[in-house]
């Protein structure tokens, strides 16, 4: 039996792009404060040997990896599991039984907010962080299947061990 | 709602109160290091006894104060506590909702037959709360009120008491002799611990310097004249060391009774303290059985059962809240296997990795090789020792490598997986499938060149890695192993 993924928002490709972007452009802020503001820069080489190689990667990271990321991520849902895949190189296909999440939670960065994004993120027990987070899921998608994934939780039937 | 009677603990609890602020400055000795740094650098006379003296001061004020302000009140669904001296807090804790109760008794105490009742909650903020100085009668009854309740889960109040009956005659008990604990003390051996301990202070005073060489040199010179007798002198010393460490074990296990009743297993030990550990099989999360080289010498196994620990506490706190048990036979492990479900038999079909696994440590082990060889050469060793030294730690190297990667197996066995890994020392992890919370297929670009990928378990008790399966056989198992969970209702926490 095959997963049926679903793939994310296109606009999440762009959300990549931008986290990338600002990323960089940090890194590019704090590389020209230190030609600008270090008094003696004569020790230092050439700032094309720092530019090229940044935009190199930026145009790596801009491009090819964010849309390597976007092309993988995608998220299924079966009766009994959520599956989750996202990586660009390294690349991780997570499987969340329904039964075992502790809490649902739906957030939107700021970044997200402007492209009308929001992620899913699935909590179960023993692991400290986010277990499973869905990107690049429209709010209101995210806020139904969060809806949903509520519902089957609360309806989930138990049984007691003790004659098992 | 029925009016609470609020309680104090017994004046004597002053004592556990400066116990819990000792414990608390060690635990954060890190934030006092500057004031040490200023004690050193000053090199003032009074300054540490000035500091020293209102750290007393305030341990016991402060003790006193805590102890003032701890109250509690039992009610006949829930312990309620008020605490704090400045910031007050107020905790309820509904007895069904207890995960653990256990009855510590602290040598304090013991003399005049108080105890400390300590309580464990469900949830992730892993809230704990210690009574102390309950009378040992109160607080067992107190301990049965809650299981009952925890147990019942539902408001059924004949349960407790047959539980109170029953609590006289477990169902299989076992009690572990002197002998086992100081094979236990031999197995799981504290020396270093212990030589940690005592050389720290020594080297923080001149005692060693000043007093203890002179004397040496002065009264047994003729120790200098035989290099084995040095060696002997400090084989003995770690001897006896080793021998002191076994009665490390021995205070913390002295007479360690095992005990099941009513699926709630039981272990209780301590030469001073006594300490009661247990859990209800419900909440076992992994069970780990291990024998290290003294343990196989010695035919003895030690077992480790893990419950769910929220994170936050888990680095903290393992000693204390998982059940240990120290030192089993052979025959008491298929005992404890068979009372745990453990599906362990000799005929479990353990399933190695594919050998495509070695090949990256491989690869770092093959460069350790010509680096040694370079070290050794440019710091002027002759050639041929050099090359023989690096042959030889390459050999070693790799061939601990292949070792562990042959020692290594995992087996899927009526619901229960296992791992079992060490070349040395031999370490078996079960986990109840069932339990899992969640499972990765992880693929590192080398790894989908090679067309492989690892499998991560997730459960409450930790995570655990199948390296190198084939990527299909990966993900068919991850997407059964998945579906089994999901479709089983047992409860698991």
């Amino acid at each position: 039996m095959a997963i049926a993924w679903k793939p994310v928002e296109p606009s999440y490709k762009t959300y990549l792009q931008l986290i990338v972007l600002i990323d960089m452009l940090i890194l590019a802020a704090i590389g020209i404060g230190i030609y600008v503001f270090v008094p003696t820069t004569s020790w230092l080489p050439n700032p094309l040997w720092f530019g090229i190689p940044w935009a190199a990667l930026t145009l790596f990271f801009g491009l090819f990896w964010s849309a390597r990321r976007f092309q993988f991520t995608a998220y299924a849902r079966t009766a009994e599991a959520m599956y989750l895949r996202r990586g660009a190189l390294w690349r991780l296909t997570r499987a969340v039984p329904l039964n075992r999440i502790q809490h649902v939670e739906v957030r939107q960065g700021f970044i997200e907010r402007t492209l009308g994004l929001a992620h899913l993120t699935l909590y179960t027990a023993g692991s400290g962080g986010a277990d499973l987070s869905i990107p690049g899921l429209k709010l209101n998608d995210a806020e139904q299947m969060k809806a949903s994934l509520v519902n089957t939780i609360a309806d989930e039937p138990t049984e007691d061990d003790d004659h098992a | 709602m029925p009016e609470l009677t609020w309680q104090r603990t017994p004046l004597l609890t002053i004592g556990f109160f400066i116990a819990k602020e000792v414990r608390h400055l060690i635990r954060n000795i890190t934030n006092l290091l500057p004031v040490l740094a200023v004690i050193f650098v000053s090199n003032s006379a009074w300054l540490p006894y000035a500091v020293g003296g209102g750290y007393l001061a305030f341990i016991i004020i402060s003790a006193i104060l805590n102890h003032h302000f701890f109250l509690y009140a039992l009610a006949d669904d829930a312990v309620h506590l008020r605490t704090g001296v400045f910031g007050k807090k107020s905790l309820t804790l509904k007895y069904e909702r207890i995960q653990q109760a256990e009855i510590d008794q602290s040598w304090y105490f013991r003399p005049f037959g108080l105890v400390i009742l300590r309580v464990d909650s469900a949830g992730s903020a892993g809230k704990e709360v210690e009574i102390p100085g309950l009378s040992i009668d109160a607080a067992q009854q107190l301990r049965q009120r809650m299981l009952s309740h925890a147990h019942s889960n539902h408001h059924e109040p004949e349960a407790g008491e047959i539980e109170l009956k029953s609590e006289a005659s477990p169902e299989t008990e076992v009690v572990f002799s002197l002998k086992e604990i100081i094979r236990a003390g031999i197995m799981d051996n504290k020396i270093f611990v212990l030589l940690a301990v005592l050389i720290y202070p020594l080297s923080q005073t001149d005692v060693l310097e000043e007093t203890v060489v002179p004397w040496l040199e002065a009264n047994i010179a003729f120790l200098e004249e035989s290099l084995w007798l040095n060696v002997a002198l400090i084989v003995a010393a770690l001897i006896v060391l080793f021998v002191l460490a076994i009665g490390v074990t021995l205070v913390r296990y002295y007479n360690l009774h095992f005990s099941i009743l009513n699926k709630r297993y039981q272990a209780k030990a301590g030469l001073f303290t006594i300490r009661t550990v247990s859990f209800r099989y419900q909440k076992l999360q992994r069970v780990q059985l291990r024998q290290n080289l003294r343990g196989r010498l010695l035919k003895r196994f030690s077992l480790r059962v893990s419950q769910l620990q929220p994170s936050a506490h888990a680095q903290q706190q393992t000693g204390n809240a998982s059940f240990i048990l120290p030192v089993l036979t052979q025959s008491l492990v298929s005992n404890l296997c068979q009372w745990l479900q453990l599906p362990r038999h000799t005929n479990l079909n353990w399933q190695r990795i594919h050998f495509i696994a070695l090949l990256s440590p491989s690869f770092w082990i093959a460069l350790v090789a010509p680096s040694a060889l370079a070290a050794a050469y440019f710091n002027d060793v002759p050639l041929t020792w050099s090359l023989l030294g690096a042959v030889s730690l390459w050999l070693m190297l790799q061939s601990y490598a292949i070792a562990r990667w042959r020692n290594y197996g995992f087996t899927f066995d009526n619901g229960w997986l296992a791992i079992k890994r060490g070349v040395f020392g031999r370490k078996e992890n079960w986990y109840p499938l069932y339990k899992v919370q969640q499972i990765d297929v992880y693929q590192s670009p080398w790894l989908r060149l090679l067309g492989y990928a690892d499998i991560l378990v997730h459960t409450a008790a930790g995570a655990e890695v199948i390296k190198y399966q084939p990527a299909q056989l990966a993900k068919q198992l991850q997407q059964d192993w998945t579906g089994q969970i999901g479709r089983n209702h047992q409860r698991w926490l």
